[in-house]
């Protein structure tokens, strides 16, 4: 999203290597991330391109459609894809958990996936376990509010994407 | 939220809940939110009440209050009262409690 | 009765801190009202009309003694000395200011309860059947898939940002008492043909702006699968739930929407890829740590009747009838399941003071097994009393005003707070709820008139469950005056069906002849035993409306 933001990765910030491409404008080399309608236009070329590739999923209709994208369109592209940052375009819209969840557990996907978007204090810990390692956060987050926030609960009763058990297998290791 | 006040709307009044405790208050003459309804600074006509209503934004309400609204207001005599059914029960208590909200405490007071 | 682990207590006490902090947040202004707005909905924190309005939930509508006393102890320390019991089996209280709440549910916590999800866009307090392992015919005890399904959903990262409020509630008997039908997802525990107990799943019912009876969604799913089904439907909804319009966002809009036979594809493909990671198959070991909990109370070997019992009858006649109506015959001989009314006539259904609750909470501790079970229909019970105790807890109810014998009578009426309490609410339900059963104060009519439930909600949310009442009331509010409208022909039970509207509504001043003329209208039309849903099914709204509206 080319609003303002940091980039807390894998637990620290970072500079972002990545650029939300411009939809008009041919390809860099440098890291890019493009829209979905732009990787199903474009796919044959893009997979000849030598340079990292990312994509964009919205989770709202955009003004087109009542639901947004749907996760199972970027199935035939993963090979192609290093990273998938999911829009959260206010924080009430949950969509996006499920959308890492089924990347990382149905697609088995190992890139990066970021949450981009309205990413707030209190559902860092939830993208995480939905299997978000990126974050686009506001400018204004430091770094220790982010890592107590991740630490304020520290077992799961379920699983998820990430390593926990959830306290209902866990009881009986 | 919910409309309020109505277009054709004369006397109007802000209101909104205090933070701490959610006690209804009202915006006063001073600018301060008081506990009564009869504290309340009242708008006549619809441009004094887009002024009421702004001078209860200030940068730092939300420290104070929450969701301030507009609300009707009819003249009752020398008196004003609240137009709606709602606003009367907020600005009294509930009414299946009358030992409980404003109207108890006006009741204990006098 | 469930108790919590290391991990329960761990995982309520961080979330008290965490709440703490964000209480903190939003005084200190490092949080706008609309950022925090959410946080305090997931924790049961509403802004009311006039004040903060906490909700506190009872897993599944089972409470101990000390739960029970802390309730009482919440009312006095930090409210105006009593709570509301609501449809949802959970508590409200209606008075606690914003900063002391960390510290209410502190205390809360130390008697292993908590106000999470009984807000917010998240699966909500899961309900059940209040007769459960009291009653004869049940398949399994309800609570112990509810208590699983509890621990699942709680703090689900998946699933806490749905498009709408989700609910489910679980029976495990034919009579259904907790209206599965109308929630979006309702379980009945089944049995199949080689004895296996397993699930009916029932997906998309729902009352509010737009009722919808429930579609029946999977026959019967085996039991280590459940959690994987239910993962199934969630992320269905969560994935394809329109989000655009907060009035068509709960599920029972995309059933609708999507065709029953479409959603149950949806479904079934979900479950079969959730299903095959084998991830949500629940150890037995912890099915048989839950179960445990819920092990049958000792109950003493009695005979069926009771001497004691038939003698004090015989002597007094206001405790036969309480007997009559308000016990329900128990599964184990020389028990009984009690019903403590919280409809006295002319009070406000479900709310009960502080010392109310202590006295149930007494007669709990003494005489049924230290339990208690909160009903959707905004009762409380007691579900295991020797017949032999039955004088004796009859006599400390009455004490306490708590022994109203109207079990399912016209007075027994459910009611949102409506506009006396809501912030939502167009017109005022209990005063209503009062008028009624002043109206129809004796006892001796209620019960010639019989079994007649009527609902009441203050606006098109449906918090009162008009929808599903016998004759259900609307509040509606035109220019700022309260008015009514009337439904009949509804129903919660395993025959669920939605009210339809007679027409026009009425003002405050009518309302009340006009509930007495329907009831009039019944009773002028019945045959012999026949209940008011019966005749309505047999003569429909034509009669009832050409007497509501007669010049």
């Amino acid at each position: 999203m080319p609003n303002e933001y940091q980039l807390m990765k894998d637990g620290a910030l970072c500079q972002d290597e990545w650029i939300y491409a411009d939809e008009e404008v041919g390809l860099s080399d440098a890291p890019s991330i493009i829209s979905l309608s732009r990787l199903k236009a474009e796919a044959d070329v893009l997979r000849a391109r030598n340079a990292k590739l990312g994509v964009q999923l919205l989770a709202d209709g955009n003004g087109k459609t009542k639901l947004g994208e749907d996760v199972q369109e970027l199935e035939p592209y993963l090979d192609m894809l290093s990273l998938v940052s999911i829009a959260f375009p206010t924080y009430r819209n949950g969509r996006g958990f499920s959308a890492a969840r089924v990347l990382r557990e149905q697609f088995n996907f190992d890139g990066e996936l970021r949450a981009s978007g309205e990413v707030l204090h209190d559902q860092w810990a939830m993208m995480r376990r939905c299997g978000i390692t990126a974050f686009e956060l506001a400018p204004s987050v430091s770094l220790e509010t982010f890592s107590d926030a991740m630490g304020e609960l520290t077992d799961a009763y379920q699983p998820a994407a990430d390593d926990q058990r959830g306290a209902l297998w866990q009881r009986h290791k | 939220m919910a409309q309020h006040s109505s277009k054709g709307a004369r006397f109007q009044a802000v209101t909104a809940n205090r933070l701490s405790d959610g006690e209804v208050v009202y915006l006063s003459p001073d600018n301060q939110w008081a506990e009564t309804f009869a504290a309340a600074d009242i708008a006549d006509g619809p441009e004094a009440g887009d002024a009421l209503m702004a001078r209860a934004l200030p940068a730092d309400f939300e420290l104070h209050v929450l969701e301030p609204y507009l609300f009707e207001v009819l003249q009752d005599g020398t008196q004003y009262k609240p137009a709606s059914v709602r606003e009367i029960i907020r600005a009294a208590g509930p009414t299946v409690r009358l030992d409980l909200g404003k109207q108890a405490d006006a009741k204990r007071e006098s | 009765m469930y108790r919590y682990d290391e991990f329960d207590h761990q995982l309520v006490g961080e979330r008290v801190k965490q709440f703490r902090g964000q209480v903190e947040r939003r005084v200190s202004g490092e949080l706008t009202e609309d950022a925090f707005k959410p946080l305090r909905l997931m924790n049961g924190v509403y802004l009311q009309l006039h004040a903060y309005m906490l909700r506190v939930a009872i897993p599944y509508g089972t409470l101990s003694s000390k739960q029970m006393r802390m309730q009482a102890h919440i009312a006095r320390k930090y409210d105006r000395g009593y709570g509301h019991f609501t449809t949802r089996q959970n508590i409200q209280f209606n008075w606690p200011a914003l900063d002391k709440i960390p510290d209410l549910l502190e205390e809360l916590a130390t008697v292993e309860m908590h106000a999470i999800q009984t807000s917010g866009n998240c699966i909500r307090n899961v309900t059940s059947d209040q007769y459960a392992a009291a009653i004869d015919g049940e398949i399994e005890d309800p609570r112990i898939i509810s208590e699983i399904i509890r621990q699942w959903s709680t703090f689900h990262p998946e699933f806490t940002y749905l498009p709408r409020k989700f609910k489910i509630a679980v029976t495990g008997h034919d009579n259904d008492r907790a209206a599965i039908k109308l929630h979006d997802i309702g379980i009945v525990i089944k049995q199949n043909e080689l004895g296996d107990v397993g699930y009916e799943i029932h997906v998309g019912g729902g009352q509010g702006r737009t009722p919808f009876i429930a579609k029946k969604m999977a026959d019967f799913v085996p039991k280590a699968q459940l959690l994987a089904y239910l993962e199934a439907v969630m992320r269905v909804y969560n994935m394809l739930g329109r989000r655009d319009n907060s009035y068509k966002a709960r599920i029972k809009i995309m059933v609708h929407e999507t065709g029953e036979v479409e959603m149950r594809r949806l479904i079934e493909a979900e479950f079969a890829k959730i299903d095959a990671s084998q991830m949500l198959a629940v150890p037995q070991a912890e099915i048989d740590r839950i179960s445990a909990y819920f092990a049958s109370p000792e109950f003493e070997n009695l005979p069926a009747t009771s001497a004691t019992l038939d003698a004090a009858q015989a002597q007094d006649a206001d405790f036969a009838r309480w007997v009559r109506a308000n016990v329900v015959a128990h599964k184990q001989h020389g028990y009984g399941i009690v019903n403590i009314s919280l409809k006295p006539i002319g009070g406000v259904p479900g709310d009960a003071t502080d010392v109310q609750m202590e006295a149930v909470a007494d007669l709990a501790e003494r005489y049924s097994f230290d339990e208690i079970r909160v009903t959707h229909e905004q009762n409380l019970v007691l579900p295991h009393i020797r017949l032999d105790d039955l004088k004796t807890v009859y006599d400390a109810l009455n004490a306490h005003e708590l022994a109203t014998a109207n079990l399912g009578l016209i007075s027994d009426t459910i009611a949102c707070p409506g506009l006396d309490y809501c912030n939502l609410a167009n017109a005022r339900s209990i005063p209503l709820a009062q008028e009624i059963s002043e109206r129809f104060a004796d006892l001796d009519q209620q019960y010639d008139i019989g079994e007649l439930k009527i609902k009441i909600s203050g606006c098109i949310n449906a918090c009162g469950h008009h929808h599903v009442g016998h004759i259900g009331i609307l509040g509606v509010d035109k220019k700022g005056t309260e008015f009514y409208q009337i439904s009949l022909g509804g129903s919660a039970d395993e025959n669920a069906s939605i009210g339809t509207i007679t027409g026009r509504a009425f003002t405050e001043e009518t309302i009340v002849d006009a509930i007495e003329t329907v009831v009039t209208t019944y009773t002028d039309m019945r045959q012999t035993d026949e209940r008011f849903i019966d005749t309505y099914r047999r003569v429909g709204l034509d009669p009832f409306k050409e007497r509501l509206y007669a010049e």
